[in-house]
Parts: C-alpha cells; sequence; structure tokens
C-alpha cells in the first residue's frame, strides 16, 4: 500500500476548471511521459496548447543504457556524449512497448527527471517536486496487467507524482489537430475547449513493435487492436544479419547499422521491380558512379573523427584499391571501409509489410487495418479507412505511407474512400497528443488519479480505475 | 504419459518457471499414431506445411531480430552515491512494492508465460477470446448489407461510384459536430431511419442499380458497449495470418 508520508497539501486551486468535487486535488501541472522503447519523448504541458511550437517543449531522451568499446556505461541522455559507438552495447527497460526492467527504467528517469538541480539546459524536463505535478503516462496497448501494476507502483510509490494517468498511447493522437491533416474543413469550435477526433485508426510503427489502434472519440475500441511484433529495431537486426552475410561481420554494431538502415532503406513500391534492377546494376560492370539502387555506405571512423555517409556506388572501387596508390586515389579513399547495399535497401523494410518473408506467421500492416476493422461493426469502417494516421519512427522511411496506401486501397472495401496521412512529427505527436488532452482539464481529470486517492485504495484499484472498471 | 497439476490462483513467487496446464484433448496429438511416430513428431501442430524442424528454425531466427545485442552482455546500473542524501531526503523511503518490481529480473517472456498459465487456469482459456467472440456478433450484424453492397458496386456505374465516394467523405468529413448531434439526438430512441447517414439526395435515388448506399452508423449504445470492452489479452491481439493463404514468397539469397 501507500507510503507513510502525510499527504499532499491541502492547498484549495484557484482555477475554475477544476472538477466539482472540491476535495480533490490534481496538481495543474503536467508533465507528459511517452516512454518510447528507443525514445523517452518527455515535456511539460505548456498553459497555452493547441499549436505545433509546442513540440520545443518536448525532449528526446535515449531509453537504454549504454556499455561503450571501453567498459563506460553511459545513460540516457548522456548517449549525445559517445564519439566512438562501434561495439557499444544496449540495454533497454522496454520491451515490445512496456516497462519490462523498472531496475534501469528508474536509473534513466532518475537521471533524466529528478537528479540535480533545474537549470536552463534541463528545465523544460527537470521535475523538481513530484508532488505537485500530474503525469501523463503511455502505455503500448493490451498491456499485461501485472507490468501495468509495476508502472502505478512505481510512478506513485517511488516517485510520489500529485496526479497520474496512464493512458494508451496511440488513443492521445486522436487530441491532436487532424482535420488540417485530412485536408477536412475546420470545424468551428475555436472557442470551446479541445476535443479528440471523432474517427481515427491510428497506425503506430515503432522500435520494438507496431500496433492498429481504432480511436473513437478519444478512446481505444478494444477489441480492434491488432498488434505485430516487428518494428525499427527488427529490421536494423535483419539489415545487419544480411549484411553480416554478405559483406563486413556487423552483427556487434547495432548503432552503426541503424545508422546505415536510417540512411539507406526505404520501402519499395514495385518489389519486383526493384529486385530486378538491383540485381541488374550489381552485375554492370560499369566505370565511375551511376544512378540507380545500390548505395555505397562508407563506415564511420571514430578515430578520425569521421561520420557514417552515403555516396553513390563506384563498381570499380573495389579493383582500383587493390591497385593501392597507383590508381592515384587518396590515402583517405584508400581506408575507409565501404558497404554496398543493394536490394538490403528496400528488402529489409519490406518485412513491415509481408512478415512471412522471415517466416513469420503474420499479416502486414495493411491486412492487420482490416483484421482491425473486420470486428467493428460495419457503418464505422468508412469512417476508420477515411481517417488512417501513422505515427511512430517508422513513419519516416521513404515510401512507407505511399505502399500503406496502395495497399490498403487495393484490399478495401470498394466503397470507402481510403486516406492516409503520416502525422505532421510522427515522433512526437503523442506526446503532442497528450499535452493537448492535458489542457482540457476536464477530460484529464476523469482519466487521473490522485496521490490521495493512491494511498487511499492502492494499486489494485489504481489498475482497475485505468481499465475503466472502477 | 501427461501429468496435469491443478494450478492454484496465487501467482507464482518463483521466478524463472511456472505451470502451463495442459488443456486436456489435443487433436494432433490424437492424429500422431496414425501418421507414423516420426512425421507425427515432426508435423505435430506446426501447420502442415513445414517441419517442426524449420518451425523452430523459424522462430530461433524471429528471436534473433528481437535481440538488442548479439553477444548477452550484462550492462549492470551504475550503483548511486547513497542515492544523493539531499535528492532523495524529500521522498519517502523505498516501499516494499518497490523494492520488489526493481529487483524483479523477469523478461517479458517470464511474464507473459505467467499470464497465459494464469488466464488457462482461471477460466479455460476464454478470457482472452472473449472479444473475438463477441466481434462475430457485431460483424454479422453488418456482414449481409456489406455483401450486398460490394455485389451492387460490381455493376458498371462509375458515376455512381463516384458519387457514393463522394457522399461518404461528405459523411466523414462533416466534423464532430453534426454527427454529434445525431448521437445525441437518438440516445434513447434507438430507430432504425435516425441513423442512416444523410447522403447527398441525387435523381438515382430511387433506381435500384445506382443508388447510393452506406451502412447504417451504429447507435450511441452500441459504442458505448464496444467502448466498456476490456482489453484482449496480448496473444489475442496480435496479428492473424493471411487467411487466403498466399504462400509465402522465398529468396535465394546469394552475393
Amino acid at each position: 500500500m501507500g507510503t507513510a508520508k502525510a499527504r499532499a497539501p491541502p492547498r484549495t486551486p484557484a482555477t475554475p476548471t477544476q472538477p466539482v468535487e472540491t476535495s480533490r486535488y490534481l496538481p495543474d501541472k503536467t508533465f507528459i511521459i511517452d516512454n518510447g522503447a528507443y525514445m523517452i519523448k518527455a515535456g511539460y504541458a505548456s498553459d497555452a496548447p493547441a499549436s505545433d511550437e509546442s513540440v520545443s517543449a518536448c525532449s528526446s531522451i535515449p531509453n537504454a543504457l549504454v556499455k561503450t568499446r571501453d567498459n563506460k556505461i553511459v545513460i540516457g541522455a548522456q548517449l549525445a556524449t559517445v564519439n566512438d559507438w562501434n561495439e557499444a552495447m544496449f540495454r533497454r527497460p522496454v520491451e515490445k512497448g512496456y516497462v519490462v526492467n523498472w531496475e534501469a527504467e528508474r536509473e534513466i528517469w532518475d537521471q533524466s527527471f529528478f537528479d540535480g538541480k533545474p537549470t536552463a539546459r534541463n528545465r523544460n524536463y527537470h521535475i523538481a517536486d513530484p508532488e505537485d505535478t500530474t503525469l501523463v503516462l503511455t502505455e503500448a496497448p493490451n498491456a499485461l496487467p501485472i507490468l501495468q501494476r509495476h508502472a502505478d507502483e512505481m510512478v506513485m510509490e517511488e516517485w510520489g507524482f500529485g496526479g497520474y494517468a496512464r493512458c494508451l498511447g496511440p488513443t492521445l493522437n486522436a487530441w491532436n489537430e487532424i482535420h488540417s491533416l485530412f485536408g477536412d474543413p475546420l470545424s468551428n469550435t475555436s472557442g470551446a475547449s479541445i476535443l479528440p477526433a471523432d474517427c481515427l485508426l491510428v497506425v503506430d510503427s515503432g522500435y520494438s513493435h507496431t500496433t492498429v489502434t481504432p480511436v473513437y472519440k478519444g478512446h481505444a475500441l478494444q477489441r480492434g487492436i491488432r498488434r505485430l511484433d516487428l518494428g525499427g529495431k527488427h529490421l536494423t537486426n535483419y539489415l545487419k544479419e544480411i549484411v553480416s552475410m554478405r559483406q563486413y561481420n556487423m552483427l556487434d554494431e547495432s548503432y552503426i547499422m541503424n545508422e546505415v538502415k536510417e540512411a539507406v532503406c526505404y520501402v519499395s513500391n514495385d518489389f519486383a521491380g526493384d529486385l530486378e534492377q538491383a540485381w541488374k546494376s550489381g552485375r554492370k560492370r560499369q566505370s565511375g558512379p551511376e544512378e540507380g539502387i545500390v548505395l555505397d555506405y562508407v563506415l564511420p571512423d571514430p578515430n578520425a573523427n569521421k561520420k557514417g555517409f552515403i555516396r553513390p556506388h563506384d563498381p570499380l572501387l573495389h579493383a582500383k584499391k587493390k591497385k593501392g596508390a597507383v590508381s592515384g586515389l587518396s590515402a583517405e579513399v584508400l581506408s575507409e571501409d565501404v558497404l554496398v547495399l543493394g536490394n538490403e535497401r528496400f528488402a529489409v523494410p519490406e518485412l513491415l509489410f509481408t512478415p512471412g518473408d522471415i517466416g513469420m506467421k503474420s499479416a502486414g500492416i495493411p491486412d492487420m487495418i482490416l483484421q482491425s476493422l473486420s470486428v467493428l461493426p460495419t457503418g464505422l469502417h468508412s469512417a476508420f479507412l477515411a481517417n488512417v494516421l501513422v505515427v511512430g519512427g517508422n513513419a519516416l522511411i521513404p515510401g512507407f505511407m505511399e505502399r500503406l496506401e496502395t495497399e490498403l486501397r487495393q484490399i478495401a472495401s470498394a466503397e470507402c474512400v481510403v486516406r492516409v496521412r503520416r502525422a505532421k512529427d510522427p515522433v512526437h505527436s503523442t506526446w503532442l497528443g497528450g499535452t493537448r488532452l492535458a489542457a482540457n482539464r476536464e477530460e484529464l481529470s476523469k482519466v487521473s488519479i490522485t496521490r490521495q486517492e493512491y494511498q487511499e485504495y492502492g494499486s489494485g484499484w489504481a489498475v482497475r480505475r485505468f481499465a475503466g472498471l472502477v | 504419459m501427461f501429468r496435469v497439476e491443478l494450478v492454484s490462483d496465487t501467482s507464482t513467487a518463483t521466478p524463472g518457471w511456472s505451470y502451463a496446464p495442459t488443456r486436456g484433448f489435443d487433436p494432433t496429438q490424437a492424429m500422431a499414431p496414425t501418421l507414423g511416430r516420426k512425421r507425427g513428431i515432426r508435423d505435430a501442430g506446426k501447420g502442415g506445411d513445414i517441419s517442426s524442424r524449420q518451425a523452430n528454425a523459424i522462430a530461433r531466427h524471429i528471436a534473433e531480430l528481437d535481440r538488442e545485442n548479439q553477444r548477452d552482455v550484462a550492462i549492470p546500473a551504475p550503483v548511486k552515491q547513497a542515492r544523493e542524501a539531499g535528492a532523495r531526503g524529500t521522498r519517502a523511503k523505498t516501499t516494499s512494492n518497490v523494492r520488489r518490481i526493481l529487483q524483479s529480473q523477469k523478461t517479458f517472456r517470464n511474464h507473459l508465460d505467467d499470464e497465459e498459465a494464469a488466464i488457462a487456469s482461471s477460466s479455460g482459456g476464454v478470457a482472452g477470446m472473449q472479444g473475438a467472440g463477441g466481434a462475430s456478433i457485431v460483424a454479422a450484424k453488418g456482414g449481409r448489407t456489406t455483401a450486398a453492397a460490394v455485389r451492387r458496386s460490381a455493376t458498371p456505374a462509375s458515376t455512381a461510384g463516384v458519387k457514393r465516394s463522394a457522399a461518404v467523405s461528405g459523411m466523414i468529413t462533416g466534423t464532430s459536430t453534426p454527427a454529434r448531434e445525431t448521437m445525441d439526438v437518438e440516445t434513447d430512441g434507438d430507430e432504425e431511419p435516425a441513423r442512416k447517414p444523410k447522403l447527398i439526395k441525387s435523381e438515382y435515388d430511387n433506381d435500384p442499380l445506382l443508388r447510393s448506399y452506406a451502412p447504417p452508423v451504429p447507435s450511441d449504445r452500441l459504442m458505448q458497449r464496444l467502448l466498456a470492452e476490456p482489453p484482449l489479452s496480448y496473444n489475442a491481439s496480435r496479428a492473424k495470418p493471411l487467411a487466403a493463404g498466399r504462400p509465402g514468397r522465398h529468396f535465394c539469397y546469394s552475393v
């Protein structure tokens, strides 16, 4: 149960938008944490919401403990100071979207949000007094109840937040201003409080998993949520594996291969055609670089303080290098290591659309959307298909959106309009939605619990409360 | 051969293992003897088209892709110097709950196994499927009408198709306000006409071939019921394989 500490100061709330129960004290300051497997997106909700600039108040903190080559352990935001990423090892507290290891997560949270004094640099994400802060924490759908309970107990007992709301991450996106994104006429409710979109189908494809969530008026239709256990991590590892088999052994270079993936990978809109083209251009022995699918990636060299970069493929580079200095190449070029990337570029992200390529018995994202809709009333299908929003890092892979829209159009009922849009900032979209929820005090207080309530009823009650059972 | 033990409802206190109850009769096991011992072992419950060796290889590959690091490394959290007395001072003492959570070294796999065992023992595996079962009821409600609509759209009336889609998008883009009003109006009276989406009137409305059609918007009561449903279990929410049974592609990875 709760702590033995005296309860929050019985300050009378001054704002008029406070809930009717005067005894219920929910702190006005709201801190939002979108706890991604790769990045934590965190920051305070501003008092003047509803603008896209508020993203600047959001800080992205790597959600990992890293052991570098020289056996130094680096946490969270300190990762920015690492120069040598060779053989860096990662420990991530989040698995498949859920916080599993709170020991590691506490280190990262402590170091990021609680340790030290507020300074100019960390004032956007420093929590000086948790008792006077309401925390909005996102979670991935279909979490195991035991993990939910762990999260609640840590938030309320280890840090003791004054107010707390655990929300499904994808649903927060519905609070964003999405009408302009879909080109719909703006509703004339500028004066009224912020309301979530009516129907929105959120595709969230992140680092550790991908989910499809139908959101109705800001709440998830639970039966329609579908999950695919593939994300950016699997793509990186797959690329790593292929490259290691064909070229250099990169199995220990997760970070570098992640950068390679971000630099070169794209989703093909004509898989067979691209495969053919990559094969042909790999066989041609033309002189000089050419336009095509095949690219060279020059690996980073931490000793020379050089970052990795891409350049057009030069089929003769290898032959020239063999000749050494005679060929007239500079010492710089001779010393660099190059990965040649052909069909890896599109065969890797292809997994999200055809998981069968690695033998996984699961449908790809477009079919997942239909599976999700198939358990919902037919009357809603057209509304959801016309409002598909894609968030998460994988939305940034070139060609992803086109492919999803094309495939969905092909398999969806001909009557329905299919509109697929990428959120303006797919990585921070969920966080931003959280700030807009926080601006609607009435709604926020409906989904939150207070410190006092937690101390009174305990964590079992909190889990039931967030599940909507109490 | 089998040993079935009853599992108590209490969560297991020992980390790292759990009871996985055998749920009675398994058709694949029953089939095995007729197919011969070896094939029965190889093909048991693996969907038929791949051997269990292949299935294991695939499962291992997927598990490998799920790893953070290629090798197993222990990255301990750095020890804090007495938890910085000043920073910690304002906080309450570490509670037993917190201590238990921090000391837990369970992985997601462990938690999931516990969960599965709990679901299987408490409700005979029904809990996870509850949503899926109820789903078919709702789907069936509109199912017949969709089929009809699809058939209708197959007629070569392209103009109607355009008109229809325009109407549908008009209905959706009508933003929140009108939709909300109609919803509110018909909360108590669940009569059909109120829920018919308002389509743009046209001269073809009486023509059975060209008439625009849209399935009725579900009633508010139904939506409330859907919203109140509990979440599916983790495994029930995972995407299913394609029903069509398209054969998988195979590549030969050569350099």
